[in-house]
């Protein structure tokens, strides 16, 4: 994406909701999910729009899990770490993880292409532990299982060995 | 005979979903069609909300036969075609003890439930407002449409009703103090930020069946004169606000919703807002500082929500389950809803039951069941029959509760004598793997996290619990930590800004009080007895037991297993990362733990 | 609403307005409470450090209640240092002790109220100073300069400038850091500049005395807000100036 498209693409966001402070996180959380993340550039306009300070938008962005300020992945894993989960074994998968992609949770991997979260619950406790893998849920997971679920999202040339089915 | 009166729910909530439920629904669909099911004589295939048995999905269910089908794959499509006016397909039937039951009340886990806020969920077709309508919905608006404020609002106070997201604040009288108020415009806000993690009672709910939650709002605020309402819906909850949203769309269409409700000269504009994940906007004045456009952080609560609320403004703040609630008890009356439940809890409640126990999912039953029937009776027990350990109610402000404790009955009063509290209804069963230390340790952990940072005690206090109860985990206890525990445990109770930090010492307090004896092995004798915590712990195989079936070292992250076919296997010590994931596996009983450090 | 009421005070009886706050009423009364994130500079209280906690008795139940914004609104009996409010001032101020190791004000505020002997357990923050009261913010958006907030949450919360960055919108005023009750935001001046939040900002003196009038940005900031032209010249040389206009002017009357 150019930064012509770019900008293009912050004003169009942020004008579809009236000059209201209450905005705010609504226009955030659109900016989030077309960029994956909140450029700097848009987290300015969007302050200069609403008539507030960079300062109280940044504080939102730090503040709200489901906004973020640095690029993730292109392919987002987010192990539920609910309290079901926790206790049916999540941090197996996400040791399991750091063993494949070599990130822990919260970070990208060096080459853009995998994110890993830990997330709160996504009321799939019955179903634990779950890993979702941009949007799609698996579940009842055992550690042997995560990286053929990782492989599959690879894009071809990087396919790994381990798994490999 | 098919005769067009047939339908075929294919539950849909999240969970099902997650299990393929959509396939199953399409393959239903297409093998009727290829049977000229869709014309004329038809047989309409519903997608419905949770049906509550979660664990047991992707679930179908005949209409109005009573037919129910669980585990069902696309594959089966045909066979439960066949099946509509034929002999059941067996092995998509409830079994329990070689016996196959077809009816859905015939498996105790819906038998033992009484549905209020859920009888619609998983049965109607949550897109559609024909569906709601069809059952009796918008039937308890009709009444409050006739009625004056003072008369709704008198009805929800005979129903006995209280909040349902936790804290048990009578529903009437917050709305007779907001209608109170001479100050406009006022506001309904829905809590629909379920956070606790561990519960998605609100999140099927809204999903399942969105226009009660919409119903509601709409009493409400006929009673309170509110002509504007927010939905605050959880981020994670995709299906539920698109549901919610659906449902809005309908009921504005339907003249329901809008400048007149339902061609009267009441007024009521909703709409959603998404939450921005964080816990700590589950408490009402972070979740409106939130709508409000501001960081969620909670406020002091001397002058109440009722009075200065959203945009300073008389609110009212309901939850999802509380909200869902209202339609029937205008519909047939708050002295028949106070008919349910006990003298001080009326109704029933809704619990999200996980962890390990046998039949997981969504209940619904009378307020004042005891935890034994809804763990044993309805849930089947603990899985694998291990022996029970705990049950852990009301997420991080709640806490675990013994064996000794469960024939208390679930209300909002009993359990929080005990330090615990029934919370919005998240339930997690423990058994003897479970670590009760480690327990706490992980709700402190979420806290530190979740909690929004602005209070002393909360932010600092969390803290230094997180770094106690760490070290006694990994082996580096002190003694006189309990002591300090406690004392850090009861600052935090009194003297934190928000209900968050004031309850967030129930985890550690309830495991302290209950489960002291693993506090004291893992300080003093550095052994974890639940053979969970892994610097405290070294697996083994018991070669006698082991059969050799390789089970164990497949699942092993470490590839720290090895072993012939049918030999007994053996663990290396120093690649064991101590996980567990080989106990869980084995089917023989054949790893045991042992302490790992000297004490 | 204007009917006055009377409570009580560790015994003493204190007349006050409905509505008024706990800790103004005691204040007005001599009584001292300890607090931190309150400033009369400001009308409204974050009620966040929660060291001014006391007891309130009303209507025979006794509660905790953090005075700055706990509005007296009947009669009642308020106790500032009863056994429980003693312990639990003397936890909260330990744990902001241990937060805050480096804040020499807030390690002796916490030994005067009971001893950090119990607490050598806890972690410390190291060279931390911040309490995270949020006093500073609080300056800064009364100003209009809205140039730092709160960041992230939970135990990882702190206050900066967007991007931890130099920010356009500073202007170097220093209320921040004068109104920190610790001394937690530091900035270095020299002869000509200062330097704060990582920004450096040019000094402004007065071109007729030579006392120094602020960043050259908060000079253009205040005088744009009052819609004058930028001053040359500081407050008391202004009226002095104006003063001497008058005396140039009135002599030949």
């Amino acid at each position: 994406m150019n930064d012509t498209d770019r900008a293009s693409k912050i004003t169009a966001i942020i004008e579809a909701y009236p000059a209201d402070r209450r905005f705010a996180l609504a226009a955030m959380q659109d900016m989030q999910h077309e960029f994956n993340y909140i450029p700097e550039e848009g987290l300015a306009a969007l302050a200069d729009y609403l008539g507030c300070t960079k300062a109280h938008l940044y504080s939102m962005a730090t503040f709200y899990k489901a906004l973020s300020l640095t690029p993730k992945g292109e392919h987002i894993i987010k192990i539920c770490n609910g309290t079901a989960c926790h206790l049916r074994g999540s941090v197996n998968l996400a040791t399991e993880l750091k063993r494949i992609l070599d990130i822990e949770p919260g970070q990208t991997s060096a080459d853009g292409e995998f994110s890993v979260e830990y997330v709160n619950c996504l009321g799939s406790c019955a179903l634990a532990p779950v890993m979702v893998v941009d949007g799609v849920y698996h579940n009842k997971l055992k550690v042997d299982q995560i990286s053929g679920i990782v492989d599959s999202y690879r894009t071809d040339d990087s396919k790994g060995v381990i798994g490999d089915d | 005979m098919i005769n067009g009166t047939d339908r075929i729910l294919v539950c849909c909530g999240t969970s099902c979903i997650a299990n393929g439920a959509l396939d199953v629904a399409d393959a239903i669909e297409k093998e009727l069609e290829a049977r000229n099911l869709t014309g004329d004589v038809r047989v309409d295939v519903v997608r419905t909300g949770c049906s509550g048995e979660c664990e047991q999905g992707p679930v179908v269910r005949f209409m109005p036969r009573d037919l129910m089908y669980y585990r069902v794959a696309a594959r089966d499509a045909k066979a439960i075609v066949d099946s509509l006016d034929g002999a059941p397909v067996k092995k998509l039937l409830h079994r329990r003890d070689g016996q196959f039951f077809e009816h859905m009340d015939d498996n105790p886990f819906y038998a033992l439930q009484h549905k209020v806020v859920l009888k619609d969920v998983g049965i109607i077709d949550p897109l559609s407002l024909d569906d709601y309508i069809a059952r009796g919905g918008y039937e308890g608006l009709k009444r409050a449409l006739a009625m004056t404020p003072d008369e709704i609002i008198s009805e929800v106070e005979k129903s006995g009703l209280r909040g349902k997201g936790g804290a048990g604040f009578p529903t009437g009288r917050k709305w007779r103090s907001a209608a109170g108020y001479d100050e406009w415009p006022k506001y309904i806000v829905c809590n629909g930020d379920e956070g606790d993690p561990g519960a998605f009672m609100d999140g099927s709910t809204m999903e399942g069946c969105p226009h009660a939650v919409i119903e509601g709002m709409i009493i409400g605020a006929l009673a309170i004169g509110a002509e504007e309402g927010v939905l605050y819906i959880r981020d994670e909850y995709a299906l539920a606000r698109d549901h919610i949203q659906h449902a809005i769309d309908d009921a504005y269409e339907a003249g329901i919703l809008g400048d007149s409700i339902m061609g009267t000269p009441h007024k009521l504009h909703l709409s959603i807002v998404r939450g921005g994940g964080a816990f700590v906007c589950g408490e009402s004045t972070a979740l409106m500082a939130s709508i409000a456009g501001k960081v969620g952080e909670p406020r002091a609560k001397y002058i109440r929500s009722v009075q200065r609320g959203l945009f300073d403004k008389p609110t009212v703040l309901n939850n999802v389950e509380t909200l869902a609630s209202i339609p029937t008890i205008l519909r047939f009356g708050g002295d028949e809803y106070a008919k349910l439940g006990t003298e001080k809890s009326k109704g029933t409640k809704v619990f999200a039951m996980v962890g390990k126990v046998k039949h997981t999912g969504l209940v619904e039953v009378p307020m004042g069941t005891t935890l034994r029937t809804l763990i044993y009776d309805i849930g089947g027990g603990i899985m694998n029959d291990r022996p029970f350990k705990a049950i852990q109610t009301g997420g991080p402000s709640g806490g675990c509760i013994p064996e000794s404790l469960l024939d208390l009955p679930v209300d909002f009063d009993t359990l929080t004598e005990y330090g615990a509290m029934m919370g919005s209804g998240g339930m997690i069963v423990m058994d003897d793997r479970s670590c009760m230390v480690e327990v706490a340790r992980y709700y402190v952990d979420f806290l530190c996290e979740e909690s929004c940072g602005k209070c002393t005690p909360c932010r600092e206090g969390l803290r230094q619990m997180r770094a106690i109860l760490t070290d006694i985990c990994e082996g580096r206890g002190r003694a006189g930590d309990i002591e300090l525990l406690e004392r850090i445990c009861h600052t935090m109770q009194d003297v934190s800004l928000c209900a968050l930090g004031r309850t967030a010492p129930n985890p550690v307090l309830t495991t302290i009080k209950f489960f002291r004896d693993e506090y004291e092995a893992h300080i003093d004798r550095k052994e974890c007895p639940a053979g969970v915590c892994p610097d405290l712990t070294r697996f083994t195989i018991d070669a006698e037991a082991c059969t050799g079936c390789g089970m164990c070292s497949r699942v092993c992250p470490a590839n720290a297993i090895s072993g012939e076919v049918k030999a007994a296997h053996v663990i290396d010590p120093d690649k064991c990362i101590a996980c567990g994931s080989c106990r869980d596996a084995c089917r023989f009983d054949a790893v045991e733990t042992m302490r790992r450090m000297p004490a | 609403m204007s009917d006055t009421l009377t409570i009580t005070i560790d015994g003493r009886p204190c007349a006050c307005e409905p509505g008024e706050y706990l800790y103004d009423v005691a204040e007005r009364n001599g009584i001292h409470i300890p607090a931190l994130c309150r400033s009369d500079a400001f009308e409204d209280h974050r009620a966040c450090c929660r060291v001014c906690i006391v007891e309130v008795e009303e209507r025979g139940r006794r509660k905790v209640v953090t005075s700055c914004v706990y509005p007296v609104e009947r009669e009642c009996t308020v106790y500032t240092n009863s056994e429980k409010i003693v312990e639990e001032r003397a936890v909260t101020l330990a744990l902001l002790a241990k937060r805050a190791p480096d804040s020499e004000t807030i390690v002796s505020m916490a030994q005067e109220a009971g001893e950090l002997d119990g607490f050598d357990r806890l972690i410390t923050l190291d060279g931390e100073k911040c309490i995270l009261c949020g006093l500073c913010v609080q300056a800064c958006d009364s100003l209009g300069t809205g140039a730092i907030s709160t960041v992230n949450r939970g135990v990882d919360k702190k206050v900066s400038t967007p991007y931890d960055k130099p920010s356009a919108d500073c202007i170097g005023c220093l209320s921040c850091a004068n109104v920190c009750p610790t001394g937690a935001i530091e900035y270095t001046q020299d002869a000509t500049s200062r330097t704060i939040w990582s920004r450096t900002f040019e000094l402004a003196f007065c071109e007729r005395c030579g006392n120094l009038m602020g960043t050259r940005e908060a000079v253009h900031r205040a005088a744009e807000k009052a819609g004058v032209e930028e001053p040359r010249v500081c407050d008391a040389c202004r009226k002095k100036e104006l003063a001497d206009e008058m005396m140039q002017t009135y002599r030949y009357v």
